[in-house]
């Protein structure tokens, strides 16, 4: 077993170097692939970004306190919201608070030069777990007698509803994305090591004749197979590492209302996705390739 | 010394009434009976397209038969299963027209690839293709690649790959075709030494001298059906001498 296992490393690696130039056009098809793949996951990764912060801001709701409302009412409210298990946080914000808020947010900076008194209500800002249960939190808070009538909450419906589609949407766009890239780099690999099998279909012919089981015949072509597809990741990673910060500052630059962020933390992700990808695409790919010469 | 085969013993290869019928409607072979014992020598003759290479593929199991049974060694070639064939072909030394080297191995890689192939371990890979290269008498030209030898040689190469790893049967399908007459013979001398060991020898050949010159048992295909099968015979039927009719 282990003698096999050095023959066909031996045998793998030799071949690899021997029909260089179809090695090469493999792991070129493989780096292509992968970098599209790549470009997918870190896009994905970086929309989904976006949308978490998105998220987070919408999963919170500010209740309006109305002036004449007792502070035990408020109290006891925020007491019932704390016990419901769809919510994560509550915080009660004053009526001053709510003023200093409003006052320190440099976007309403005129407007707050104009503010005479106080006309901002007290509020309740409930934090929620999930995006789907705002809408019930915020029906709960519409039937509370404290609640300001004329503008009882912030709550957009629309808004969030859009926001729950867009991101199921893009959710099954990038995995539809990665099926398609997959199945059209299985092809390419299987072709492209069947003009490498081609080349050696004498060898195999050989190798059969001499009494070679199936497996053995297979072997040094799949790990060929993983070979390439390990260094067409390691590539692919490579450039995609090298562009990731220069592309998003430009992106940032060039698009700036779309809050696209840098995350070094996740190329170390990337980067076991592209190469366990790299291995079973050259993998799979070799299997199917050889499979017509091999079959006894 | 040369082995005689002896008929009374229990035949080692056995065709009985063997079909033979490709896809495309051809009957490459009809009802084809044959029986070879232990250590016999035997030439197939007859013209290209009689049917001579079906059968040699037949034994080597690289076709099936459409109907009969062929049994080698007692296994049922036609009822093996696929992961057997493997262990079947390792019993088997073949040898071709186009010697089937591998032309990036040295004379000594391609010879060991056989036994490579089974994973024996190095030594014994070293001890046996040194044997086999000795008595194919090419020892010396071992990093030697198959490019820079002569056809005599190469056909010695590929004899001494099938004999690495000890066959009981050596098939060859037309192993002269490509050479002259004087290597022709001496690649027969190889056969006959080999067949002397033990080693049964099934041989598809048109070299109508060197059968006629051996007079070993000779099997005539015509058709797809055995015309003739004379324990000590000729390339083309000896009407001056009576023949023993084996079948």
């Amino acid at each position: 077993m282990l003698r096999n296992l050095k023959f066909a490393f031996n045998s793998a690696w030799q071949s690899f170097w021997r029909n260089l130039a179809v090695s090469l056009a493999a792991v070129l098809s493989i780096t292509l692939i992968l970098i599209l793949a790549g470009i997918n996951l870190l896009v994905g990764h970086a929309f989904s970004q976006v949308l978490d912060g998105f998220r987070d801001k919408v999963s919170e709701i500010s209740i309006n306190v109305s002036d004449d409302t007792p502070l035990p009412n408020v109290y006891d409210f925020q007491q019932q919201l704390a016990a419901d298990p769809r919510v994560t946080s509550v915080k009660f914000v004053t009526k001053d608070e709510a003023l200093t808020q409003f006052k320190s947010d440099p976007q309403n900076g005129v407007l707050a030069q104009q503010i005479d008194g106080n006309p901002l209500d007290a509020k309740l800002d409930v934090h929620v777990k999930n995006l789907g249960d705002v809408a019930a939190i915020d029906a709960k808070a519409r039937q509370w007698s404290g609640v300001d009538p004329t503008d009882p909450t912030n709550y957009q419906g629309d808004f969030v509803n859009r926001m729950l589609q867009l991101s199921q949407w893009l959710g099954l766009a990038g995995a539809a994305l990665l099926v398609i890239l997959l199945i059209v780099s299985v092809v390419i690999v299987m072709n492209t090591i069947r003009t490498a099998v081609y080349h050696r279909r004498k060898e195999i012919e050989v190798m059969k004749l001499v009494g070679a089981t199936e497996w053995f015949v297979r072997g040094p072509f799949v790990i060929e197979g993983i070979m390439t597809g390990l260094v067409a990741a390691a590539i692919a990673l490579a450039l995609l590492v090298i562009s990731y910060e220069p592309v998003v500052a430009r992106f940032k630059s060039d698009v700036g209302f779309i809050p696209l962020s840098y995350d070094p933390a996740f190329i170390s992700s990337l980067a076991t996705d592209l190469l366990l990808a790299g291995a079973l695409l050259g993998a799979l790919g070799s299997y199917i390739g050889v499979r017509r010469y091999v079959r006894i | 010394m040369v082995l005689t085969p002896d008929f009374a013993t229990r035949p080692v290869i056995s065709f009985q009434h063997v079909f033979k019928t490709y896809p495309t409607g051809t009957e490459a072979l009809r009802d084809v009976n044959l029986e070879v014992p232990e250590g016999d020598f035997l030439f197939l003759v007859g013209p290209s397209g009689a049917g001579k290479s079906t059968l040699v593929r037949l034994l080597i199991r690289e076709e099936k038969p459409s109907k009969g049974k062929i049994f080698v060694d007692g296994i049922e070639l036609g009822r093996m299963k696929r992961r057997r064939l493997p262990h079947y072909r390792r019993k088997v030394g073949l040898v071709f027209q186009d010697f089937k080297l591998l032309p990036n191995l040295t004379v000594y890689e391609n010879v060991a690839f056989a036994m490579r192939v089974l994973g024996d371990p190095d030594h014994e890979i070293q001890a046996r293709v040194a044997e086999a290269l000795d008595t194919v008498s090419l020892s010396g030209k071992e990093h030697t690649y198959p490019a820079n030898l002569s056809g005599g040689e190469q056909q010695r190469v590929a004899i001494a790959r099938a004999l690495a790893h000890a066959p009981r049967f050596i098939i060859a399908d037309e192993p002269t075709g490509n050479l002259d007459p004087a290597t022709a013979w001496e690649i027969m001398q190889l056969f006959l030494r080999i067949n002397a060991r033990g080693a049964t020898v099934v041989m598809a050949t048109h070299n109508r001298e060197i059968v006629d010159l051996l007079r070993r048992r000779v099997i005539a295909i015509d058709a797809g059906q055995i015309a003739r099968d004379d324990r000590s015979g000729r390339y083309h039927e000896d009407v001056a001498k009576p023949q023993v009719r084996v079948q």
